[in-house]
């Protein structure tokens, strides 16, 4: 018998971090109401309470560089 | 993004002009109803992820219904050979790594990645040596994935590797995902021809609550395929597929997404199915989306944080209802017009199994 090969997450190793959850979903919710334009998305974060990885609100630099090392 | 190395399709010394025609891999002539189950030959399969297989690593995988050795030399170049020492049978993938070759474990016979004997330690200067008697197959690279051309006979010309266009496009970003299904791979194309399902089995999924629950649809000719598309609804569910007849036989589809999803539109997806044997089925998807800039990294977070669990849940929604099949759920049907794109998918296949049937006969003669 096929030892089946089902594995649910194959593009990261191990379970995401819980700070990437909390992101993530702060993303959903902003994306949800129909906000994507990246002024709005970064207002989104702050009005949530969300920090920057430096502690900082969210800026459009931080966020790019944010999302492109979590995007890699 | 690609790299391919032709080799020679070594198949059985039985084969050859005037002679029996065998399949490659098999040591015999299979019919048209065989073929059918095990896989359609002379075209190329995605066979396993390149992540499976390290620099220095053997791995044995059954593709078609032949056991596959897959091997990657010390330059990290992919090869794949049968698994079964010319010698007597023994399968090299319990043998040794040498870095440009493998050693079988029985008697220590070294099998090189196209499949020549290049020493028989036991007996040197034996007659076997320098003989090319093990089926080595032609690979490429890309997408993330092993790809391999499948040869009818030992005389099949390999074709040209060519990735689908969604995945050889530098403005879409794409997510490879592999699975193993207990199920034939003629159910899996059935099912992605079938983008009715989509409306019913993935209800409450992340991407298909939306539409119409009924429709009506219509086949398209492309030059590289046909497509099977709702007359009376797009970009609300999965509302359309096109089979595409390339260098693979592929299907590409796009699936809106929520709002949620964040910035990019639909997703697209490329599928293909690789059979393992006639009861199973390598399942091979590519996630896809048209995003650049900050929107790409968006993508790419998002699918990585909760998109992918998301996409596999309904992934697993398809698995289960085909592996609940029974083996003959494809006899004594009651198809309606929603069913055309499964007819038409049934029949080119079938048109294919007995035109390589035919070439197999025909080199018995």
């Amino acid at each position: 018998m096929l030892e089946q090969y089902l594995e649910a997450n194959q593009s990261r190793v191990g379970p995401p971090h819980p700070y990437e959850q909390k992101l993530a979903g702060a993303l959903t919710e902003i994306f949800a109401s129909g906000t994507h334009e990246l002024p709005a998305i970064i207002t989104g974060l702050n009005n949530l309470g969300l920090n920057a990885p430096d502690g900082q609100p969210w800026d459009e630099a931080r966020f790019r560089s944010e999302m492109r090392r979590l995007g890699e | 993004m690609t790299t391919e190395t032709a080799t020679a399709a070594a198949g059985s010394k039985a084969a050859g002009k005037g002679k029996r025609k065998y399949v490659v891999g098999t040591r015999r002539q299979l019919d048209a109803a065989e073929l059918a189950a095990t896989g359609l030959r002379d075209r190329w399969y995605p066979i396993y992820p390149s992540r499976f297989v390290g620099t220095g690593d053997m791995v044995k995988v059954k593709r078609l219904g032949v056991d596959w050795l897959l091997f990657r030399d010390a330059t990290g170049q992919i090869r794949m050979l049968e698994d079964r020492c010319p010698h007597r049978s023994a399968p090299l993938s319990v043998g040794q790594h040498l870095g440009d070759r493998v050693a079988c474990k029985y008697h220590g016979v070294q099998v090189d990645g196209q499949g020549t004997v290049v020493s028989v330690p036991g007996m040197p200067g034996c007659a076997l040596e320098g003989r090319t008697v093990t089926a080595s197959l032609a690979v490429a690279e890309g997408a993330d994935t092993i790809f391999a051309f499948v040869p009818l006979t030992e005389d099949s010309e390999v074709t040209g590797f060519k990735l689908p266009d969604r995945l050889d496009n530098p403005e879409i970003s794409w997510f490879s995902n592999y699975a193993e299904w207990i199920s034939p791979w003629r159910y899996y194309m059935d099912n992605v021809l079938d983008p009715m399902h989509g409306a019913f089995l993935h209800r409450d999924s992340h991407s298909m609550f939306g539409g119409d629950t009924s429709a009506r649809f219509r086949i398209r000719e492309t030059d590289r395929g046909f497509f099977f598309e709702k007359t009376d609804q797009r970009g609300k569910n999965f509302d359309w597929v096109e089979f595409c007849r390339e260098s693979m036989d592929y299907v590409d589809l796009e699936i809106p997404y929520a709002e949620s999803a964040g910035p990019g539109g639909s997703f697209g997806i490329v599928g293909m199915s690789t059979p393992i044997d006639e009861n199973t089925s390598a399942v091979f998807h590519w996630r896809t989306r048209t995003v650049s800039d900050w929107e790409r990294d968006v993508w790419r977070f998002m699918y990585k944080a909760t998109l992918e669990e998301k996409h596999w849940a309904v992934l697993e929604q398809d698995r289960e209802l085909l592996e609940a099949l029974a083996a003959d759920a494809d006899r004594g049907e009651h198809l309606y017009q929603h069913d055309l794109g499964v007819a038409r998918i049934r029949r080119v296949h079938e048109a294919d199994a007995q035109k390589q049937a035919a070439i197999l006969l025909d080199g018995s003669a």
